[in-house]
């Protein structure tokens, strides 16, 4: 099971008192499914995710990635099983302004010390037909090309789960759509297990599974 | 109207903002800091003229070689200043058996407004304050008395008029000449004017005295300055006292440095700020523009909450700067005597315009800059880019701290010396910095991934890095100067002076003195013992030119071709004596020789090669210039003009002058001896060495105080070029960690960024520190085999490079903790 989440809440304590995000969320998603998570504005799909990916703990409840608990552990260990299994594809693309579009997709193979780091980032570049702008920096990129540039990052290092946040929320209905077609393309040539937040119904419907979220609850799938 | 409301509006918005508070931060410092010093160095500067305006006997002086008109003493009475007339000649002193040349003072009552006449009433009587005698008395000098066989009592004729004795001259306001060459009587000025002895075609100087409030003394200067006749010269107590003009010069630099590098600091530590501010407003410029905002009034929106900023830092820093320096003086109140109740406005006034001038040179720049940004860039970043090109407005942060520097330099070379000094600083911590990203580059792919990454993010914004490294190496600089190379001047002008700098002077010893006087002088103690014999002749010929044929131009050149001169010979170059043309005589050549000072070869126009011919007693000299030196009269030293060579002058008619250290308490010993040997002449100068030691207390005060205000400047640079990155490096942090870097990378990463910014900044600002002050100490201080402290500086720079590291890695702790869903959220 590549995630498994039961039972899981969050809450936090606010200057008005504790507000519950997510209340008794329980999914599991296998390998190579896709899910896509949707939701009205603020209902915690983003939360959700992050729980998911391990980038936060829940309040109650367990989840596990690949067999390894996210709940307990510190956030050193979930850091590298993110590195060893994970992939990010945000909203607004959040590239490393600083660095080269080729840079930019090394990184995550440098920070894991993989080898061949260069090789491999204009591969990928290349698998997003990038390569001519693999020199570029970030502020030189349309929106669609930045967002080429971060999927090619998601995947260089060949993750088992991608999680996406909104990844077409930034961009206009047809670049939005190339993009899309792009990253099902990749998921279906790696294998790669997917879950998405998404606005975009067409979107959601090219995914193997739909969890709604309505104010912190999983509404069950009509 | 609305606009100042929304700049105040904006402000009190964005108070929170760690940019605006830094800015507003290195404002009130920079105030405060300026404002101490100013003050601080008025008062010094008061307490060292009025210590100087003991010497003279007045806060001014007229001086003249012939009566001064009425009505210069009568405009001083009417603008409230106390006034005193004083006449000064040769003339012949009769007593029943013997006669002797002496200087006469001929004073009023009046006689002296500032400094002290002493004198002692009868033999072994204990020395009071006196005024110039009454009619018909007379003070004569223990020389003058012993020479002539009187007491006290007794009567002598002087000028041709009898005079009681009225007591034994001990000391007088003498110009902070170090030995008188005559012996020394004060009499009553009415008396020598009804002796006639004043009158034209006699040889005396004249000199009007005034004291009273600085205004009105400054006023009767700029009075009576146009309405100087030829001959006639303002005596200003800055300008009489040869000895002591080194002191001040140096005390004025001193002062003047600490100002500077303070204001500097500051400066720095504003760019920076508004900078960074700058960046931060970028967005909400650019949606400000695109709504429709026109630029100018960007800009006013702009200037306006930087004003609205500015007044309260500046009254803030005003009011630390009085308060602070009350406090000094309330705490150092021994320091700075003679000091006034009143606090001084002015120089926090001047600092708080400074201080202003600061704000706009430095932070402007990058805010008007901000206007510019155009409303495209909503939606390009891009667009913002390209406004951080250099343009003509980036000179205005260099021409404002190049005025300051001007304008606090005065007229000697601080200013020059400290702006190349810094300029090196920069160039030397640019080319740094791109060696060192250069390497980063070049390393990166072969490196530890913790340290690749911190070199990839060194490099990758190099900018921003380029702008660190030279800001923190420059506060460091100025940080490294203050704290480490003013102490150490400080200490060098100390040591000029040690603790057994020679106190006393003997005068008139004979050669059949000498053996027992030495031997004494052992006996109590004495050491650092110089002796040198003293002729006294006159100067007859330059170049077989008689010289009253000569046609002499220089005021100077004529009073010391008529006066009698002092010559003295030695076989070795005294020590505190420099040859800057031709060669010293050494001890036998074959012709007679003379070396003269600069300012006889100025007067006279004389080379080596010329020939002066002296007569001494009946003999005469005919000598040849071997060579010109370069004299330090602020040793306290028995010095010459002119130094005749041993073999040919050592049989002329002389007696012994010399200088030694006499131990605390030893006194009273000494005038046993003296009253053995009447004729012997015996000055101490105790009084003179402790006024310049007092100068370099006061200044070492003074920077001392300033100095804590540095080195919150100097933290404030650091935090600010510290912090210019820390929004990138927050982003970046959190993109890391959600792409599963270890805390260890991260760590790594910044301790490695950290560590060669603060090994760029060390370096650079220790050699910065070492050359300037090395540099500064020949050219400003003139204080010769400067050496820098190099192991504190190293050990200084290389604290704080650490302080760095620790700084950066301490920023980071606070982003690596963090959660890195900030980055879902951002989105
Ligand atoms: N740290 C926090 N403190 C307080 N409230 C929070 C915090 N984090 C999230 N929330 C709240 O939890 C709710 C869910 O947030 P979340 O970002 O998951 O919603 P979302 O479904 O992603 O919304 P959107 O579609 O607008 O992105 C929101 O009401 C939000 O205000
Ligand atoms: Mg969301």
């Amino acid at each position: 099971m590549a995630l498994d989440a039961v039972d899981v809440s969050k809450h936090v304590t606010g200057p008005a008192g504790r507000i519950d995000i997510l209340d008794s969320v329980t999914l599991r998603v296998a390998y190579g499914e896709s899910l896509a998570i949707v939701g009205a504005s603020g209902s915690g799909k983003t939360t959700l995710l992050g729980l998911l990916a391990g980038l936060d703990t829940p309040s109650s409840g367990r989840i596990h990635m690949d067999g390894h608990p996210l709940h307990d552990g510190d956030e050193e260990t979930r850091a590298a099983l993110r590195r060893q299994l994970v992939g990010f594809v945000f909203q607004s693309f959040h590239l490393m302004p600083a660095l080269s579009a080729e840079e930019n997709v090394m990184l995550p193979l440098e920070l894991d010390g993989a080898t061949e780091a260069r090789s491999r980032a204009r591969e990928a570049l290349d698998a997003v037909g990038l390569t001519p702008r693999r020199g570029h920096f970030p502020h030189q990129l349309s929106g669609g090309e930045q967002q080429r540039v971060a999927l090619a990052r998601a995947f260089v290092n060949q993750p088992r789960i991608l999680f996406a946040d909104e990844p077409t929320g930034n961009l206009d209905r047809h670049t939005g759509s190339d993009v899309c077609d792009l990253l099902f393309q990749l998921n279906h040539a790696h294998a790669t297990t997917l879950v998405m937040v998404t606005h975009d119904v067409s979107l959601a419907e090219r995914c193997m599974h739909v969890a709604e979220l309505d104010e912190g609850r999983l509404r069950e799938p009509a | 109207m609305n606009l100042i409301r929304l700049s105040l509006r904006t402000l009190r918005r964005e108070w929170r903002l760690p940019e605006l508070r830094t800015l507003g931060a290195a404002l009130v410092l920079a105030v405060a800091a300026l404002g101490v010093v100013a003050t601080l160095s008025a008062r010094v500067e008061q307490g060292v003229t009025a210590s100087a305006a003991e010497l003279i006997g007045g806060d001014l002086g007229v001086s003249a070689s012939s009566p001064l008109p009425r009505e210069f003493a009568n405009h001083a009475r009417a603008q409230g200043l106390a006034v005193s007339r004083i006449a000064t000649f040769p003339s012949m002193a009769f007593a029943s058996s013997s006669n002797q040349l002496v200087d006469v003072t001929a004073a009023d009552r009046a006689y002296p407004l500032r400094g002290k006449l002493t004198i002692r009433k009868a033999e072994g009587s204990p020395v009071i304050d006196a005024h110039g005698p009454a009619r018909g008395t007379v003070y004569l000098d223990h020389r003058a008395l012993n020479d002539l066989g009187l007491t006290p009592g007794q009567s002598v004729q002087l000028g041709g008029i009898t005079l009681r004795i009225a007591g034994q001259m001990v000391s007088q306001p003498d110009g902070g000449q170090l030995v008188a060459m005559a012996p020394v009587a004060v009499m009553n000025l009415a008396d020598a004017q009804a002796a006639g002895l004043l009158g034209t075609g006699s040889r005396a100087g004249h000199k009007l005295l005034v004291a009273g409030a600085p205004p009105a003394t400054k006023a009767f200067a700029s009075w009576v300055k146009p309405k100087l006749a030829p001959g006639q010269h303002l005596l200003t107590p800055q300008s009489s006292q040869q000895r002591m003009r080194e002191s001040f010069d140096r005390a004025g630099a001193f002062l003047r440095l600490t100002a500077l590098l303070a204001a500097l600091l500051a400066g720095v530590a504003i760019a920076l700020a508004a900078q960074r501010y700058a960046r931060r407003k970028t967005d909400e410029v650019a949606l400000l523009r695109a709504l429709g905002t026109p630029r100018r009034r960007v800009l006013g929106l702009l200037t306006g909450t930087l004003v609205g900023l500015a007044v309260p830092a500046l009254l803030i820093g005003m009011g630390l700067a009085l308060g602070l320096s009350q406090l000094a003086w309330q705490l150092a109140g021994n320091l700075l005597t003679s000091a006034p109740t009143t606090l001084p406005w002015l120089p926090t006034l001047a600092a708080a315009a400074v201080g202003l001038a600061v704000l706009a040179g430095f932070a402007l720049p990058p805010l008007a800059h901000l206007a510019e940004v155009p409303p495209v860039a909503v939606f390009q970043r891009s667009q913002q880019r390209r406004v951080h090109r250099i343009d003509l407005l980036y000179l205005l942060p260099v021409l404002v701290a190049t005025g300051l520097i001007w304008m606090q330099s005065g007229s000697n070379q601080l200013g020059p010396i400290l702006a190349a000094s810094l300029a090196g600083v920069v160039v030397v911590a640019l080319l740094l910095s791109a060696i060192m990203l250069w390497l980063a580059r070049r390393l990166a792919p072969n490196a530890h991934p913790g340290l690749r990454l911190g070199l990839a993010a060194l490099s990758r914004r190099r900018g921003l890095s380029l702008v660190q490294a030279t800001a923190l190496s420059l506060g460091l600089t100025a940080l490294l100067l203050l704290g480490v190379v003013a102490p150490s001047l400080l200490q060098s002008w100390r040591n000029e002076l040690p603790a057994d700098t020679p106190n006393w002077f003997v005068l008139n010893l004979q050669d059949n003195q000498r053996a027992d006087f030495i031997k004494t002088l052992h006996s109590l103690g004495a050491d650092r013992l110089n002796m040198l014999p003293l002729a006294v002749g006159k100067l007859v010929s330059i170049n077989g030119t008689p010289v009253d044929k000569m046609h002499l131009e220089k005021g100077d050149a004529k009073h010391w071709a008529n006066r009698q001169l002092r010559l003295s010979w030695s076989a070795r170059l005294p020590s505190s004596n420099k040859i800057v043309a031709g060669t010293w005589q050494g001890a036998d050549p074959s012709r007679p020789m003379v070396s003269i000072d600069e300012r006889w070869r100025d007067m006279f126009g004389l080379k080596p090669g010329d020939h002066m011919t002296f007569q001494v007693g009946e003999a005469t000299l005919d000598t040849e210039v071997s060579s010109v030196r370069k004299v330090d009269w602020s040793s306290f030293q028995v010095n010459f003009f002119l130094l005749l060579d041993a073999a040919h002058a050592g049989a002329l008619p002389h007696t012994w002058i010399a200088s030694f250290h006499l131990p605390r308490g030893q006194s009273q010993a000494l005038s046993g001896v003296v009253r053995k040997d009447p004729n012997l002449s015996l000055i101490d100068v105790n009084a003179l060495l402790n006024r310049v030691r007092s100068i370099i207390q006061r200044v070492t005060l003074a920077v001392r105080w300033v100095l804590g205000f540095s080195l919150l400047a100097g933290i404030l640079v650091l935090v600010a070029a510290l912090a210019s990155s820390a929004r990138e490096r927050e982003h970046e942090a959190a993109l890391l960690r959600t792409l599963g870097a270890h805390r260890s990378q991260l760590r790594t990463a910044a301790a490695c960024e950290f560590a060669m910014l603060g090994l760029i900044a060390g370096a650079t600002a220790a050699l910065g520190a070492a050359g300037a002050g090395t540099w500064l100490a020949r050219r400003v201080f003139h204080i010769e085999h400067f050496v820098p402290p190099l192991l504190p500086l190293l050990a200084t720079a290389a604290g704080a490079a650490v302080i760095v590291m620790l700084i950066g890695l301490a920023g980071t702790r606070r982003v690596i903790r963090s959660s890195p869903l900030l980055l879902l959220r951002r989105g």
